[in-house]
């Protein structure tokens, strides 16, 4: 036969598992485990029961208590869960999230960095030079002497020392040789300076990276490998990439470098990118007169050198229309590169 | 330079699209920039001759005109420009003609008055840019012919021709380039000069700038307008018709690259010297302005006084006009770099001195002067003297150049057939002289820009084509170099900024005139273009100040950029590495539901600084355009200012609210492996942390605290963070409360509580004893 607490039991349980909300669960507490509760109470009752009888139903009466405590304790749990999903329920999570305020990299920065990025990759090191420079590493050096239709002075920035400020950063390529011996191999981002007027394609300042590799046999072909590679690295595997023939005093064959890509606005023309050549023997013969030594024997050591303009590569790639918004530095603009 | 196809066509065989023409000669390095189309191919519009003309009744600007279109009967044109005069001959649109800006003729009354047609102007026939008067015709022209056989249709190449190529700086120059790339013979070429040469007459006290010089008389000439033809060819290249002696000189420069000029042989005293100005030398030339000429400029001169600036410009008061009756014709060699010293110097560019600095051929000195009196005695009427004076004797043939072809593959990379190379080399007008295993070859007369084996080997660039050489692949191993890790450093702190939410700016490196603060004592350009770029920046803060105007205008509401970069120290202009940081507004920047809504203060600019560069101390300083000026100190070293703007300054770009502006050196040195950092081991066992609040005078700081918190040093005490600070009434006049949470660990065990509370209480004393802080429980 069952004991009467086994069918207390069964009615606590029945009643916890059915209580609608935590009211009902309360007064069920109250009515079983409360202190004049109908489990409750059986521990008064106990103590009057046969020596026989106590052992059993103590064991009995524990655990009843641990289920009715364990089954009230599930169903307030499941309460509050309902409780908090029900909050969550509510959350409009259209609302915009947190400002995690992260600033932007000027987009010439941007196109430095990845030039420089490809450039590495393809195992050229960086060099460095000043922006002031002296006429001898600004022409004289780059087989420009006086009176050379190259040699634009109308077109440099002067200093009142006779310095000026370098028109191009072709000066590091002498700087460099000049402190190191061959094979070189660098690049060298950097300013340069000409005497325009400030337009929507042109700048007083301007910005370059120069490249030199000086290595035995080192001849248009391995240019143009470098240059083709280094060209569809930056604007895509699709880019055409062309050499015209052209003139630099300080390299001769001279090229200049185009490119034309469905990708890029105005794709479907060339553009000129870049200037380049073979190094020239005068230039070798320069830098050696300045070292005092036949370091750059031309007959030993010949050399590829490039100028890419990253104003103008940045508003081909980006698509920007007018070089003053790079020095302009408008937030709306930068923001947009972020 | 402009070519004209036409022109060009008289010398060689062109493709018949001028495009393709472009293409060959871009290729080949000889950049085309624009095709044009020129000359009237249009119909109804005839060659008239104005019989009459008479004011507008009812227009001050407008005439009335009578002209004589061939047909017999007069017409009546309303015209609305001055530059004509009766007797001209002039293009007149029937009505029916449709120009070439779209405009369609038809009889119609203007102001009144009936108008049968429309006499045209050079643009409104699609000639040239002229639009200011009307298109007046040579007197030879047929009255009634149609314009479209005065002004046969052509196309005009604008080309580029760089520095080293004064051969390409004519239409027989260009056309023999045109022939030796197609492998086409030239169609004719100048003859070489027959006339019999005397040493009289001329003379060169100057050798080194004028090495050669000739003159020729040719008498009773009859000057004036030039014929059709002669126009036609000179203006479609873009020059004016001046008369028939000054056209020829012009048509011939165009045509061969020789300049020559004519003086008024009645002008001049005795026979023409050439020599070196003197200093000062007074000179009125053909462009109407008077130059002060200088001791190196060379002059041509008369016995009396500089009648031409020798291969740069004649003179005005010998130049020939209308009444000339007896022409000089002067061809001479300059030396390039004499012309182009005189040209920069006198900033006198023109036609002549463009290609002497270029280098002109000297073996066309003379053919040139020859086909100019041919040209003057043909169109002109004029009678050359049987001789030509000379005086001096042309430069010598450019030297030979040596050339191996395995030096030629070397260079190029592939290997080229000895055969293709000999066969560029003399379609170029080179001849081999030598077929040894080192070839020589003879360097025609118009190259001088030939002079070594690699000017050999682009001329086998140019004609093989660059795109037939494949590119290869030589990338090697590299070290990284200083300025690799420099570079690198700098990038990762440029990162560091921009995720703290700054942006990256670059403003330019030359100053303007109306500089912000911080520029002074800028070196300035000695020749500066415009006032917005005089001096090299001696500091990056202008450059900020600049962009947080431009920002402000554009109505931002936060500023918060920084820069790195160059600046020019003055005096001496040492190049320095720097980073400057600005802030300036709400902090967040836009509205945002869950922004916190305050104004940037100093220490959101010290946290921006110590992202930037580690190892920094700050201590307070003075400096004129802060109101709070801070020093930046590294290891003792001053290296940077930061601070809050003085109002005034900041009023001046309208920025209410503080600025604050940091700028830190950044040329520190690097080591091998950077800024390196090292393990250290994790904490094992608990932390226990103990709060301090206290009370202290107002003006101890923080760092004092510090200084009295870990020194002598607390074994256990692991780090101390400041997490409060407040100040009011409640806590009484210049007073504050700061509090610090102390966090105490030992690396190889649990500490116990009493341990920590000893620790804890020797701190707490020094505070007490030292600083007088009063300890809140």
């Amino acid at each position: 036969m069952t004991h009467p607490l086994e069918q207390v039991r069964d009615d606590a349980l029945r009643e916890i598992e059915a209580a609608p909300d935590e009211q009902a669960l309360e007064t069920a507490r109250v009515k079983y485990l409360g202190k004049s509760g109908s489990v409750s109470v059986w521990g008064e009752q106990i103590k009057t029961l046969s020596k026989d009888e106590k052992p059993v139903v103590g064991r009995l009466l524990n655990e009843v208590r641990n289920l009715v405590t364990a089954a009230l304790e599930a169903r307030a749990a499941s309460f509050r869960e309902q409780k908090e999903s029900g909050a969550l329920a509510r959350i409009d999570i259209s609302l915009p999230g947190a400002p995690n305020e992260i600033g932007t990299l000027h987009p010439l920065t941007q196109m430095w960095e990845r030039s420089i990025e490809i450039f590495r990759r393809m195992g050229f090191a960086l060099a460095d030079g000043p922006d002031i420079e002296d006429e001898w590493h600004c022409f004289d050096a780059l087989n420009t002497p006086p009176e050379h239709p190259a040699r634009n002075e109308q077109d440099t920035f002067y200093l009142s020392d006779g310095n000026l400020l370098r028109t191009h950063t072709s000066t590091v390529q002498i700087r460099t040789m000049q402190a190191a011996l061959p094979p070189i191999r660098v690049i060298a981002p950097g300013a340069a300076y000409r005497r325009d007027e400030l337009d929507a394609t042109h700048s007083p300042q301007f910005h370059q990276i120069e490249g030199l590799y000086v290595d035995e046999n080192v001849s248009v072909a391995d240019l143009k490998g470098a240059l083709e590679f280094f060209m569809r690295e930056l604007f895509g595997s699709g880019t055409q990439v062309q050499f015209r023939p052209h003139f630099f005093p300080f390299t001769e064959p001279s090229l200049e470098v185009y490119v034309k890509s469905k990708a890029l606005k105005g794709g479907e023309r060339w553009i000129e990118v870049a200037g380049s050549g073979v190094v020239h023997p005068a230039v070798f013969e320069q830098v050696n007169k300045a070292r005092s030594d036949k370091a750059y024997d031309p007959e030993k050591w010949s050399g590829y050198a490039f100028g890419l303009g990253m104003d103008r590569l940045a508003m081909i790639l980006f698509d920007i229309p007018d070089i003053r918004l790079f020095a302009q530095n408008d937030l709306r603009f930068l923001r947009q590169f972020a | 330079m402009k070519f004209s196809v036409n022109w060009l066509r008289e010398f060689v065989d062109l493709p018949e699209n001028p495009e393709e023409i472009a293409d060959l000669l871009t290729r080949a390095g000889v950049e085309t920039e624009n095709i044009e189309t020129r000359g009237a191919k249009i119909e109804h519009v005839i060659v008239s001759q104005i019989t009459a003309s008479s004011r507008h009744p009812n227009a001050d600007r407008l005439s009335v005109c009578e002209v004589d279109d061939g047909s017999g009967t007069k017409r009546q044109i309303v015209c609305g420009a001055t530059n004509y005069k009766v007797g001209d001959k002039v293009p007149l649109a029937l009505p029916g003609a449709k120009l070439p800006n779209g405009l369609e003729i038809r009889k119609s009354k203007l102001r009144g008055v009936e108008s049968q047609g429309m006499l045209c102007s050079p643009i409104e026939l699609g000639m040239g840019d002229e639009a200011s008067g009307l298109l007046i015709l040579s007197p030879d022209a047929k009255i009634g012919a149609p314009i479209a056989d005065l002004f046969p249709t052509d196309t005009v190449l604008d080309v580029e021709i760089t520095p080293n190529r004064g051969d390409l700086l004519s239409h027989f120059g260009l056309a023999r380039e045109i022939a030796a790339l197609t492998g086409k013979k030239l169609k004719s070429t100048p003859r070489e000069s027959k006339i019999p040469v005397k040493k009289t007459g001329v003379s060169i006290t100057s050798t080194r700038e004028c090495p050669f010089l000739s003159a020729r008389r040719i008498d009773n000439v009859t000057v004036g307008p030039s014929p059709q033809w002669l126009r036609a060819r000179i203006e479609s290249v873009g020059l004016r018709s001046i008369n028939n002696i000054v056209d020829i000189s012009n048509f011939v420069l165009l045509e061969l690259g020789q300049p020559t000029h004519a003086f008024d042989a009645d002008k001049l005293k005795g026979g023409i010297n050439v020599r070196l100005a003197r200093a000062g030398e007074k000179f009125l030339a053909l462009d109407g302005r008077s130059y002060s000429l200088k001791a190196d400029n060379c002059v041509v001169a008369d016995q009396e006084r500089a009648v031409g600036i020798g291969g740069v410009m004649g003179g005005e008061e010998t130049g020939v006009t209308e009444s000339t009756r007896n022409v000089l014709l002067e061809a001479a060699y300059f030396l390039p770099a004499s012309i182009r010293r005189t040209a920069r110097e006198l900033n006198l560019p023109s036609d002549a001195s463009y290609r002497f600095e270029r280098g002109v051929d000297p073996e066309m000195v003379l053919r040139a002067s020859q086909r100019a009196a041919e040209l003057i005695q043909e169109i002109a009427g004029g009678t050359p003297v049987k001789e030509v004076n000379v005086a001096g004797s042309l430069p010598p043939n450019p030297a030979d150049v040596s050339l191996r072809y395995e030096k030629c593959d070397r260079v190029i990379g592939i290997a080229i057939k000895p055969k293709t190379v000999d066969e560029v080399l003399t379609g170029f007008g080179l001849k081999k002289i030598s077929a040894a295993k080192i070839t020589k070859w003879k360097i025609p007369s118009f190259r001088p820009d030939l002079q070594r084996d690699v000017d050999l080997i682009e001329e086998v660039v140019r004609a093989y084509g660059a795109e037939r050489i494949p590119g290869t692949d030589r990338s090697r191993f590299t070290p990284s170099s200083a300025a690799d890790r420099a570079h690198d450093l700098e990038s990762q702190m440029r990162e560091r900024l921009v995720a703290a939410g700054l942006n990256e700016v670059r403003t330019s490196k030359l100053l303007p005139r109306e500089r912000f603060a911080f520029g002074e004592n800028a070196i300035e350009l000695r020749n500066p273009l415009s006032e917005d770029h005089v001096a090299l920046r001696p500091s990056l803060l202008p450059g900020l100040l600049g962009v947080l105007d431009h920002n402000i205008r554009a109505g931002a509401e936060r500023v918060a950029i920084f820069e790195t970069g160059r600046v020019f120290e003055p005096p001496s202009g040492a190049e320095k590495k720097r980073v400057a940081i600005l802030i300036w507004g709400n902090v967040g920047g836009e509205v945002h539901w869950r922004n916190e809504k305050r104004r940037v203060d100093f220490f959101d600019l010290k946290g921006a600084i110590e992202l930037a560069r580690t190892g920094l101390s700050f201590r307070r300083g003075n400096h004129a355009n802060f109101a709070l000026a801070v020093e930046v100190t590294a290891g003792n070293q001053l290296i940077g200012l930061a601070g809050q703007l003085t109002n005034s300054l900041a009023s001046t770009i309208d920025a209410s609210g503080g600025v604050f502006v940091a700028e830190v050196s950044l040329d520190f040195p690097v080591s091998g492996l950077g800024s390196r950092t090292t393990f250290r081991e994790l904490g094992k066992f608990p932390a226990i942390s103990r709060d301090i609040a206290m009370i202290v005078p107002e003006d101890l700081t923080h760092e004092r605290i510090s200084e009295v918190i870990f020194h002598p040093t607390e074994p256990l005490l692991e780090r101390v963070e400041f997490f409060d600070l407040f100040a009011g009434p409640e806590i009484g006049a210049s007073k504050k409360s700061l509090a610090y949470r102390l966090t105490y660990r030992d690396r190889s065990r649990t500490l116990t509580s009493e341990e920590v509370n000893a620790a804890h209480a020797k701190i707490r004393e020094r505070l007490r004893s030292d600083l007088g802080a009063e300890l809140r429980e």
